[in-house]
C-alpha cells in the first residue's frame, strides 16, 4: 500500500459494507423504526451468501444472501410493528439469533471449498450509486416523503391518511436489500464465512448514520471517513507513529474507538427523527 | 337516483363506542344537511371529538352505520375517509413541524409518484389565493404560528377537495381576531357548496355562525335544534344539564397584601428552537392569592413553568421562593422549600402509568420528611397517604395497589391535583389543572385552591380557558409571545386584546 | 394478543426442531444431551453453577441499568476489564482475605471506569448508549488481549496468559452433596438481595426506578435524571467488573486470552427475564447456565453450539413480546 491512491481505494473498499449497511439503517430509522439489528442482518447474508454461493454459484449466493437479510429485516418489522416489542430488544434478539444460526449453518454446511472467487461486481460503484438513489427517493418521490413523514410523526401521518405500518414494511424490504448487499460483499472475494465476521460493522454503520443526522449523503461521507481511518490503521500497523510502534490490537481497535469518540463529540442530537420508536 | 345528490352531506346512525369501562359514545345519531354549518357542542368529555373521529376513520365504532352522500360506507381509516371527501382539522394540529409547508399540504394526497415542486407550488399558490392565505412553501412548518398551522390544515382540506369539513375546537388556540377571520373563510367555503361541522364548547360561536346544533352530554345525544330557535341561556342549560349549581365566583374583591411567596424578576428563557420563549418577565405571587396566566397556547407559559420548577435554565433574571434566591436551586431543593406542581400532561410528566397508585402517590414528594426517614421510604404511612389523596376529590378506584393506567383520565387528574394540594407547601404551580374534568369537578378544585390560599399558600395557574380565569383568579397576567403583562381590566375583551397585541 | 404469543412460541419451536433435524438428531436426544451435559453428574452440576456465576453478575449489572431505562450491552467489556484488573491487582498486591477484597474492588472500579464513556455520553449527550457500549466491548477484547500477550504475560507461559494467582487469593467454596458451590456465587445471591432492597426500600432507589419508567415525570418530580443515568451505568459497570473479578478469584485464578466466551446476549436475556423482580435473576441465570453448559455437550454430540444462542435470542424475543411492548399512545 504505497501510494495515496491505493490507500483511498482500499478505504473505499473498507467503507463499502458500511455504506450499504448505513443505507439499510436509513431506510429503517428514517421511517421511525430503531434498528440495532443491522449486524445480524449483515451476518446472516454473509453466511448464506457464502454457503449458497460456493455450492450453486455466486449469483445464487447473492440472491440467497439478500433473501436471508430481508427475512431478518421483515422479522424485525413484524416484532416491532405488529407485536410492538421494544425495538432495541428486538434488534439485539435478532443479532443473537443470527449469530447462533450462522454458527450452526456454517458448522453443518460449510464444504471447505474456499477458492471460489465471486465475479467483479462493482460493489463500490453500486454503493455510491445507491446513496444517490436513496437520496433521490427521499426527496423527490411520494414514497420518500411519506417515509419521512411517518418517521417524524406517525400519529399525524395517520391523520393525513397514511399507513405507517405498511410504509415501514416497504422500507424494511429496502433494509434487507442493503444489508444483504453488505453481507454479500464481505464474502465476495473468498466465499468463506467465519463466525462473527461482521465484527461490529453493523453497529459502526449505525453510528455513521447517526453522526450524519440520518441523511444518506452525509452518511456516505461518514462511512468513507470510517473506511479511511480503517485503511490508515492497516497501513500504519507495525510502523512507528511518533517514535512508538503501536501494537496490532490498537489498530484493530481504531474503528471502535473512533466511533465512541464521534458519538461523544459530534452527536447531532437535534436531527433524530422525532417519531423514532413511535407508532 | 343516479347522479342525484342527497340532501344530506352525511349521516351517522346509532354510533356507539366503548373504551374499556367508559362508554364514550352511546347510540348517537347525527345527520347534517349539505351546504350548512352544523355545530356539535358539549362539555369536555361529552364525546364530540370521538364522534368526529369516527366519521374521519381515526376510530372504528363498535356499532352503527355511516352514510356519506346517501350511500352507506365503511370507514376503517382516515385514508378512506379522505377519499370519500371527509376532512378534519383536529384540535391539536396535525401539521408535521419537520416538513415544509408544501410537503405538509400535499402529504397523503400527492398527485403522482414523483414530487415536482414547481407544478405543486403553483397549485398550492392558487388555492391559497382563493382563501386569501399566504405561505412560504419551502419553510418548515415548525415556524408557523397556531393560526398559520390552522390555515394550512384548512388549505389541506381544499387540496383534497374535501366536501365535508370537520373543525374540532378551531378557535381554542386562536386570538379573537384570528377566530373571526377563520369564520369568514368558513362562510366562503360553505357558499361554495362545502359542508362544515363545527365542534365547539363556545356558545357565542354557535349562535353567530351555525344553522343547527347537536348537543351531546356524557356520550349521549341530548338534543338537536335550529339555532335561530334558541337563545344562549337555553343552549347553555342544554349543554350543562339540570341541577348543576351556578359556579361560585371565588375571587377576592380586595387586593392581597401578603408576603411574596414567589417572585420573578426580568426573567428571560431560551426555548427549544433557539428562540427566546420568555422575555423580561416579572411578577410577584403573594401568599393567599390565586394568580392566573392567560394567553394563547405556545406563548411561553410552558417554558416559564419549566423554569420555575427548575427543569429549564434561565437565560437572565432571577427567581425567588419567599426570600430565598431560587434560580440556582435544583428542582428537588425547590420542592423541599415548598414548591408544588400540577404538571401539564399527567401521562408524560405527572405519573408513571404502569405503577400503582401507591407508588405514584409520593412522586415529587419522595424526599420530603413526611415520606422518607433517613433515605428509607416510609412504606407504612404511604398506604394511608394514598387513600387520603384518592379521597380528596373522590378519585374512583378499587384499591391503592391498582395501576394508574386503570383509572379513567378524569380520575387520574383528580389524583394528581389532590397529591399536590394535600402535601402542604407554599407555592402551587398548576398547568391546566381542570383538564379533562367536568364543570362540577373543576368547581371543587377551585374551591380547594381557594381554601389553600386561605391557609396562606399561593397558587399560580395557567389556563387556556378565559372564563375559568375570570371566575377564579384574583389577578390575571397575560402572556403574549414571551412577554408578561398584568391585565388591569378583567374582562374577556381586555384579555383578548392583550393576548394578541403586537 | 394471546394467540399471537402462542404463534411466536410455536414458530420458535418449529425452527428449533428443524435445526435439530438438520443436525441429524431427534429433539428428544438433543434435549436429553443438553440436560445430561448440565445436570447429569455432580461434575456437570458444579460446572453449571460455575457457568451461572458470571451470568448472574452480568445479569444483575444489565438488570440495574435496565431499571433506569438504559441498555448496558457493554457488560462484556466491563467484565473483561474487571477480570484483568483483579488478576494484576492480585499478582501485585498482598495475599489473603485483604488481598481478595482489594482485587474485587479493583475489578469493580475497572468495570465502572470502562462504563464511564457510555455513562457520560448518555448523561450529557443522550446518545444511543447501546452502540457506545458495544464498541467498547470490542476495544476491551483487543486491549486485554494485548496486555495478556505482551506486558502482562507470564514469563514462562507458551500462550497469552498471566501468571497464576497465589492460592491465598482463592475464593473458597462449600460442598453440597458433591457439588461445589463457590462463595462467589453465594455473594451473587447476596447482591441480588441488596439490589432488591435498594430499589424497593430506599428513596434513591425509587428515584432510580422513576428515571427508568418515565424520565420526564422524573424531572418534574425533582429527580436529577442525568445523575441517575450516570449512576446507573457506573453501578452497572462496577457489577460487571465485579463479576469478572469473582470469575478470576473463584474459578480461573489467572487471566488469559479469550477469557470470556461472550456474555452480552446472555446477560440481556437474564435481565429481561427478571423484569421488575430482582429475585428472578437467580433462576434466570441458572437457566442460561444450563443452556451454556449443555450447549457444549450438544456441540460434541453433533448439534452445533450456535443453537443454544438461537434459543437465547428466541427467549429474549418471547419475553420481550410479553413484557416489553410499546403500546400506541391513545388520546
Amino acid at each position: 500500500m504505497n501510494s495515496p491512491g491505493e490507500l483511498l481505494l482500499i478505504a473505499l473498499g473498507l467503507a463499502t459494507p458500511l455504506i450499504f449497511a448505513m443505507l439499510g439503517g436509513y431506510a429503517s430509522e428514517r421511517g421511525g423504526v430503531i434498528n440495532i439489528g443491522l449486524e445480524g442482518m449483515m451476518l446472516s447474508s454473509a453466511c448464506v451468501s457464502a454457503l449458497v454461493g460456493v455450492a450453486h454459484g455466486p449469483a445464487w449466493g447473492l440472491v440467497a444472501g439478500v433473501t436471508a437479510a430481508t427475512a431478518l429485516s421483515l422479522l424485525h418489522w413484524l416484532a416491532t410493528q405488529i407485536y410492538r416489542i421494544d425495538q432495541v430488544i428486538s434488534g439485539m434478539a435478532l443479532n443473537a439469533i443470527a449469530a447462533g444460526a450462522t454458527n450452526f449453518l456454517n458448522q453443518k454446511f460449510a464444504s471447505g471449498a474456499s477458492s471460489v472467487v465471486f465475479p467483479e461486481l462493482p460493489y463500490q460503484v453500486l454503493a455510491v450509486i445507491s446513496v444517490a438513489a436513496v437520496a433521490v427517493v427521499a426527496t423527490r418521490t411520494r414514497f420518500g416523503l411519506r417515509l419521512v413523514a411517518v418517521g417524524a410523526d406517525p400519529v399525524k401521518a395517520r391523520l393525513a391518511g397514511l399507513n405507517p405500518v405498511n410504509i415501514r414494511l416497504l422500507a424494511a424490504s429496502a433494509t434487507g436489500l442493503f444489508t444483504g448487499l453488505a453481507g454479500n460483499y464481505l464474502v465476495a472475494e473468498t466465499g468463506v464465512f467465519t463466525d462473527n465476521m461482521t465484527a461490529g460493522r453493523g453497529y459502526i454503520a449505525l453510528a455513521a448514520l447517526i453522526l450524519a443526522g440520518w441523511r444518506p449523503v452525509p452518511g456516505l461521507i461518514a462511512a468513507l471517513i470510517f473506511g479511511f481511518l480503517n485503511a490508515l490503521s492497516i497501513k500504519l500497523q507495525g510502523q512507528a507513529v511518533a517514535g512508538v510502534v503501536l501494537p496490532g490490537e490498537f489498530w484493530t481497535s481504531v474503528p471502535y474507538l473512533v466511533t465512541v469518540l464521534a458519538m461523544g463529540g459530534f452527536m447531532a442530537r437535534n436531527r433524530t427523527p422525532a417519531g423514532l420508536g413511535k407508532f | 337516483m343516479a347522479g342525484e345528490k342527497s340532501e344530506f352531506a352525511f349521516s351517522l346512525r346509532h354510533i356507539s363506542k366503548r373504551f374499556g369501562p367508559v362508554l364514550a359514545l352511546d347510540d348517537i345519531s347525527l345527520t347534517v344537511r349539505r351546504g350548512s354549518i352544523h355545530a356539535v357542542v358539549g362539555e369536555n368529555g361529552a364525546g364530540k371529538t370521538t364522534l368526529m373521529r369516527v366519521l374521519y376513520g381515526a376510530i372504528s365504532p363498535d356499532s352503527g352505520q355511516i352514510e356519506i352522500d346517501g350511500r352507506a360506507e365503511r370507514i376503517p381509516n382516515s385514508a378512506v375517509a379522505i377519499s370519500k371527501g371527509v376532512g378534519m382539522v383536529s384540535q391539536h394540529y396535525a401539521v408535521i413541524p419537520e416538513l415544509t409547508n408544501l410537503q405538509n399540504l400535499m402529504l397523503g394526497s400527492e398527485p403522482s409518484r414523483w414530487v415536482n415542486p414547481p407544478a405543486l407550488k403553483s397549485r398550492a399558490e392558487s388555492l391559497a389565493t382563493k382563501m386569501s392565505f399566504q405561505f412560504d412553501w419551502d419553510s418548515p412548518s415548525s415556524e408557523l404560528s397556531p393560526a398559520g398551522a390552522q390555515k394550512l390544515e384548512i388549505l389541506k382540506l381544499l387540496w383534497r377537495n374535501s366536501r365535508i369539513l370537520i373543525l374540532d375546537e378551531p378557535t381554542a388556540m386562536l386570538s379573537p381576531a384570528d377566530g373571526d377571520a377563520l369564520f369568514a373563510s368558513l362562510i366562503t367555503l360553505v357558499a361554495g357548496g362545502a359542508t362544515v361541522v363545527l365542534v365547539t364548547h363556545r356558545i357565542p360561536e354557535v349562535m353567530q355562525f351555525c344553522e343547527r346544533v347537536t348537543v351531546l352530554r356524557g356520550g349521549k345525544w341530548i338534543a338537536e335544534k335550529t339555532v335561530n330557535d334558541l337563545n344562549p341561556t337555553q343552549l347553555a342549560s342544554l349543554i350543562v344539564g339540570d341541577g348543576l349549581p351556578t359556579v361560585e365566583v371565588t375571587t377576592r374583591s380586595t387586593e392581597i397584601q401578603g408576603v411574596p411567596a414567589l417572585t420573578a424578576t426580568n426573567v428571560s428563557i431560551q426555548g427549544d428552537r433557539g428562540n427566546l420563549a420568555v422575555e423580561g418577565a416579572s411578577f410577584e405571587l403573594r401568599a393567599g392569592e390565586v394568580v392566573g396566566i392567560a394567553g394563547v397556547d405556545g406563548s411561553g407559559q410552558r417554558e416559564l413553568f419549566q423554569a420555575l420548577l427548575g427543569v429549564r435554565v434561565l437565560k437572565t433574571g432571577s427567581i425567588s421562593l419567599g426570600d430565598t434566591r431560587a434560580e440556582a436551586l435544583t428542582s428537588a431543593r425547590r420542592i423541599a422549600s415548598g414548591l408544588r406542581i400540577i404538571p401539564e400532561d399527567r401521562h408524560e410528566e405527572g405519573v408513571v402509568n404502569e405503577w400503582s397508585l401507591e407508588e405514584n402517590s409520593i412522586l415529587g414528594l419522595q424526599r420530603l420528611p413526611d415520606f422518607s426517614l433517613r433515605g428509607a421510604i416510609d412504606l407504612k404511612s404511604r398506604r394511608g397517604w394514598t387513600e387520603r389523596v384518592a379521597d380528596r376529590f373522590a378519585t374512583k378506584r378499587g384499591s391503592t395497589k391498582q395501576s394508574m393506567a386503570s383509572l379513567s383520565g378524569g380520575n387520574q387528574q383528580r389524583f394528581v391535583v389532590a397529591r399536590a394540594l394535600e402535601s402542604g407547601g407554599t407555592v402551587l404551580l398548576a398547568f391546566q389543572p381542570t383538564r379533562g374534568l367536568d364543570l362540577a369537578a373543576s368547581a371543587r378544585i377551585f374551591e380547594a385552591f381557594r381554601l389553600a390560599t386561605q391557609e396562606g399558600r399561593a397558587v399560580l395557574l395557567v389556563s387556556f380557558d378565559l372564563d375559568e380565569l375570570l371566575l377564579h383568579c384574583d389577578r390575571i397576567l397575560v402572556m403574549n409571545r414571551g412577554r408578561l403583562t398584568l391585565a388591569t381590566t378583567k374582562t374577556r375583551e381586555a384579555l383578548g386584546d392583550l393576548m394578541v397585541a403586537a | 394478543m394471546k394467540w399471537r404469543l402462542v404463534a411466536l412460541i410455536a414458530g420458535c419451536l418449529v425452527v428449533l426442531a428443524i435445526a435439530v433435524a438438520v443436525a441429524g438428531k431427534s429433539p428428544a436426544e438433543a434435549l436429553s444431551t443438553l440436560l445430561k451435559g448440565s445436570f447429569g453428574t455432580t461434575m456437570a452440576r458444579t460446572g453449571t453453577l460455575q457457568e451461572m456465576t458470571p451470568l448472574l453478575f452480568a445479569g444483575i449489572g444489565v438488570f440495574l441499568a435496565l431499571r433506569a431505562g438504559l441498555f448496558n450491552i457493554g457488560i462484556e467489556g466491563q467484565f473483561l476489564l474487571g477480570a484483568m484488573t483483579a488478576t494484576y491487582a492480585g499478582l501485585r498486591g498482598p495475599g489473603g482475605p485483604f488481598g481478595i477484597l482489594l482485587a474485587i474492588l479493583a475489578g469493580a472500579a475497572a468495570g465502572a471506569l470502562w462504563a464511564l464513556p457510555a455513562a457520560l455520553i448518555k448523561a450529557y449527550r443522550n446518545g444511543h448508549e447501546v452502540i457506545t457500549t458495544i464498541m467498547l466491548n470490542n476495544v476491551a477484547a483487543a486491549f486485554t488481549t494485548w496486555v495478556v500477550a505482551g506486558p502482562g504475560k507470564a514469563v514462562e507461559a507458551g500462550s497469552p496468559t498471566s501468571a497464576n494467582l497465589s492460592p491465598s487469593l482463592a475464593i473458597g467454596h462449600i460442598d453440597l452433596g458433591g457439588v461445589s458451590v463457590s462463595y462467589g456465587l453465594l455473594g451473587g445471591f447476596v447482591l441480588v438481595g441488596l439490589v432488591w432492597w435498594w430499589l424497593g426500600r430506599r428513596v434513591s432507589g425509587y428515584e432510580f426506578r422513576v428515571t427508568g419508567a418515565n424520565a420526564r415525570a422524573a424531572r418534574a418530580a425533582g429527580i436529577d435524571v442525568s445523575r441517575n443515568y450516570l449512576q446507573a451505568m457506573l453501578l452497572s459497570g462496577a457489577i460487571g467488573g465485579l463479576g469478572g473479578a469473582i470469575q478470576v478469584l473463584a474459578y480461573e485464578h489467572r487471566f488469559y486470552d479469550s477469557f470470556s466466551p461472550g456474555y452480552g446476549f446472555d446477560s440481556l436475556g437474564v435481565a429481561l427475564l427478571a423484569g421488575a423482580q430482582a429475585w428472578i435473576l437467580i433462576p434466570a441465570a441458572g437457566l442460561f447456565a444450563v443452556l451454556a453448559k449443555g450447549g457444549t455437550a450438544l456441540d460434541i454430540f453433533g448439534v452445533p453450539k450456535g443453537i443454544t444462542i438461537m434459543v437465547l435470542g428466541m427467549v429474549i424475543l418471547v419475553v420481550a413480546a410479553v413484557r416489553y411492548r410499546r403500546e400506541a399512545t391513545s388520546e
